[in-house]
């Protein structure tokens, strides 16, 4: 599985959303109304997910989900 | 008060029912509500029997990404606000939001949320606390849910005032609503206190009884054999605004708010002065407010603590205020089928008080068998419903550490 589909993945079963809600391109803000308290959630569980220390300024609910997943991968990389 | 507040909706979410037809049904036929608790092995704490709801997600239209977010006494607080709007037919997005208020109140917050991320931070440590921990336990909680919800921006209030709590809320927003600062106002209370901590704290604070083997009977106030009170969980709300604004939009109040009183013991930082003395101060303060006399009054809804000094002292001031009509007015204590709501008690009596008007039928008091020589020489409706028109009632709501406070009601 990608990076990015394990994204979507992760907010979806957080955020109990349904896959179609997650809009390609769009930020999490836009497609979902993320707020800023569960980014804090949707960052914590990023971190659990992949196993990396991912900081909350990193991720930010103005991203979309291919965006985080390009931070996750280059962080991986790293 | 220069005028009358009129209650022209409310919705109850409670363990004799959700909604006030299967809630009245229960009551009118002396039901209880109370069984042992078993969401968790609690058979170990001194009290384990409460009144209990079951089936609030089959009620709700909270979403599963917000009740993640939230404790069991906020999802209570928004379906009872839900019932409560519409039964007063009231679209809240065609109204000035900036005219709705919100005036709640509990006694303990939301637990179930507060310990289960509390003990998340010792297992898990600090990563593992929910961010929404912040805003989900603390006692505004549900006043901001539901201002969220619909968008509510206007002048609102949480109360938390122990068991008086959302009779006080009550209170606060008839005083609102006279200064017309906004122009209708959703008001009562919501207490979930059913939870492992929840529950301990209750215990611990020595009121509850401990007739664990027998559920339905536990619940004896005023009885001779009485050994405290029974715990439950629920919330009721009303919808109150002025008696002009209901007759403009053509909507007939249930009743109308028409006096209030409190004060403070001053005496224990638990137990009632057993005199009575303030009690019987809030009750004429109440009377004066709705410039009625003691024998206008055709029922009275009980605090009934079932507690030595709760008891007798309620009783004493009844008899100080009332006198020789004392023992001719019909008294009841209707919260012995579902348990004292601590915070919420007083809203849901306020609710069960409209009922009884609405179909001229006065709640029991359940398991009153023999009553406490101290309490004597009061008219007790017990085991069975009896009917009696209501025009005039009084609600009685008490906290611990002394806290008196009464409603005046006129059926609308």
């Amino acid at each position: 599985m990608d990076t990015k589909t394990k994204v979507k993945d992760c907010i979806v079963k957080l955020l109990k959303v349904k896959p179609e809600e997650v809009k390609e391109g769009l930020s999490l803000e836009q497609s979902l109304g993320v707020d800023s308290t569960e980014m804090v959630e949707v960052c914590i569980a990023l971190q659990k997910e992949f196993g990396i220390s991912i900081q909350e300024k990193e991720v930010a609910k103005q991203h979309s989900v291919e965006q985080i997943a390009k931070v996750i991968d280059s962080k991986k990389k790293a | 008060m220069i005028k009358k507040i009129a209650i022209t909706g409310f919705g109850i979410v409670a363990p004799s029912g959700i909604d006030k037809k299967a809630f009245w049904a229960n009551i009118k036929a002396g039901r209880s509500a109370i069984k042992k608790i078993e969401r968790y092995d609690s058979s170990l704490y001194p009290s384990h029997i409460g009144g209990q709801i079951h089936d609030l997600d089959a009620y709700s239209h909270v979403s599963s990404r917000l009740l993640q977010k939230i404790d069991p006494f906020s999802h209570m607080a928004l379906i009872a606000s839900e019932l409560a709007l519409k039964d007063a037919g009231i679209d809240v997005s065609k109204e000035n939001l900036n005219n709705i208020g919100i005036f709640m109140g509990n006694a303990l917050g939301g637990w179930l949320y507060g310990e289960t991320e509390l003990r998340d931070l010792y297992i898990e440590g600090r990563e593992g606390v929910s961010p929404y921990m912040a805003s989900a336990w603390f006692p505004a909680a549900p006043q901001g849910q539901v201002s969220i919800y619909y968008g509510i921006k206007g002048y609102s209030k949480t109360v938390v005032s122990d068991r008086a709590s959302s009779l006080m809320a009550i209170g606060h927003a008839i005083k609102i609503l006279v200064k017309d600062k906004v122009e209708f106002i959703l008001a009562g209370g919501m207490e979930a206190p059913l939870s492992p901590y929840g529950l301990l704290c209750c215990n611990t604070n020595g009121e509850l009884s401990k007739n664990n083997e027998h559920p339905e009977e536990a619940y004896k106030p005023f009885d001779k054999a009485r050994d405290g009170f029974v715990v439950g969980e629920g919330a009721g709300i009303m919808i109150l605004e002025s008696e002009d604004r209901a007759k403009k939009r053509g909507k007939k109040a249930f009743a109308y708010i028409t006096g209030y009183g409190t004060t403070c013991d001053g005496v224990d930082r638990i137990k009632s002065d057993p005199g009575g003395k303030q009690l019987a101060r809030a009750i004429r303060i109440a009377l004066d407010d709705a410039g009625y006399r003691p024998e206008d009054i055709d029922y009275i809804s009980l605090d009934g603590a079932a507690t030595f000094e709760g008891d007798v002292s309620e009783v004493a001031a009844i008899k100080e205020v009332f006198g020789k009509d004392a023992k001719d007015i019909p008294v009841s204590a209707p919260k012995t089928m579902f348990g004292n709501l601590l915070g919420a008690s007083g809203a849901v009596d306020v609710l069960v008080t409209l009922l009884a008007m609405e179909h001229s039928l006065i709640p029991p008091t359940l398991n009153l068998k023999e009553i406490d020589p101290e309490c004597l020489g009061l008219n007790y409706c017990r085991d069975k419903a009896k009917e009696h028109s209501i025009r005039r009632a009084i609600v009685i709501s008490r906290g611990r550490g002394g806290i008196n406070a009464v409603l005046a009601l006129e059926k609308g």
